[in-house]
């Protein structure tokens, strides 16, 4: 992985990123207004599982006003973070951060996904409806599980000091 | 804590996590200022249940803020980043007081009405250029941060300085 990462930093693209200076703060810029945008979509319907906000709505409702946010900024982080590894492999590939990041997102969008199946078929649920202890673990477990994925995104850069002999270098 | 790097790192994620969570919550009010996407919702029950959260958020953000200038103030005080950040975040606050104490006053008249108006739109648009302009020059703060500011002539160095 380290060779492949060391040869992607050579390329012509990887270079044309890091020679453009203004780019890397750009993207990561866009790529913390867009994390935004994902984490409280999914915390306004977390929220709403757990009573706190929208409670006179039905939950499909919820969902699909904040579904297209999510999945927008989540195709435009896929989108800037490509582009953020491809200008630094290495250090992308040898933090523990980095990889731990991804499996959770991995997480993350596929219980999205199944979330989204399982509301449209209940699509029928009264506005006002009151949801289970184990909905309302698995509605605050969604919401540590993308601050997790943030800390990770920002661990990246400190990823020997959070991480030490754990450091994949 | 200067000393403690492991520290340092864990704050500023909090702090990336907090302002995300300001940044967010804000972004859906405004919007709803603006009329847009859906206004089944009233301003007003919108204001009430999400600036709660906006408001912890921003105290999180506050916290962890004034814990990483602590580490770094004189790097930070000489930082051009530093202060168009904190420029910024008091053009919001200014923007949030006109609005709360002025335009909020006749929100019972407007807060069902699909568009608000202009002055409400208005506030609703500075608000979201505003905290993205936040993030944009907290982000450059991390890019510039000990590098734009000339080097104390009395420091020694063991390679040569340009």
């Amino acid at each position: 992985m380290h060779a492949f990462a060391e040869w992607l930093g050579s390329t012509p693209l990887s270079i044309a990123i890091q020679s453009r200076l203004w780019l890397t703060p750009l993207l990561q810029t866009i790529h913390i207004t867009m994390i935004g945008i994902v984490f409280v979509s999914m915390l306004m319907v977390a929220l709403r599982v757990l009573g706190q906000v929208r409670a006179d709505e039905p939950l499909a409702d919820v969902w699909h006003r904040f579904a297209p946010w999510f999945w927008t900024a989540l195709g435009v982080m896929l989108g800037t973070g490509v582009i953020l590894t491809i200008g630094e492999p290495v250090r992308e590939v040898s933090a523990l951060s980095f990889w731990l990041k991804m499996s959770l997102i991995v997480i993350g969008v596929i219980s999205a996904l199944y979330f989204g199946r399982t509301v449209a078929a209940a699509a029928g649920a009264a506005a006002g409806s009151v949801y289970s202890s184990r909905a309302r673990v698995v509605a605050v477990a969604t919401i540590v599980l993308w601050l997790v994925i943030i800390f990770l995104g920002r661990s990246i850069a400190y990823d020997v000091e959070i991480w030490e002999s754990w450091h994949l270098a | 804590m200067r000393t403690s790097l492991k520290a340092v790192a864990i704050i500023n994620a909090l702090h990336i996590m907090s302002i995300v969570t300001v940044f967010g919550t804000i972004f859906i009010v405004d919007l709803r200022l603006l009329g847009f996407p859906n206004v089944k919702r009233s301003f007003m029950q919108m204001h009430h249940e999400l600036l709660r959260w906006t408001w912890g958020a921003f105290g999180i953000a506050a916290v962890t803020g004034v814990l990483m200038f602590m580490v770094n103030a004189v790097t930070y005080h000489r930082n051009t980043a530093f202060w168009l950040k904190m420029g910024a975040m008091v053009l919001a606050g200014l923007n949030m007081v006109v609005f709360e104490l002025g335009t909020m006053k006749s929100a019972p008249s407007w807060d069902k009405n699909a568009i608000p108006p202009s002055s409400a739109r208005l506030a609703g648009a500075l608000s979201i250029v505003l905290w993205v302009a936040v993030i944009v020059f907290g982000r450059w703060i991390g890019f510039t941060k000990g590098y734009d500011f000339t080097i104390p002539e009395d420091v020694q160095f063991d390679f040569p300085v340009q």
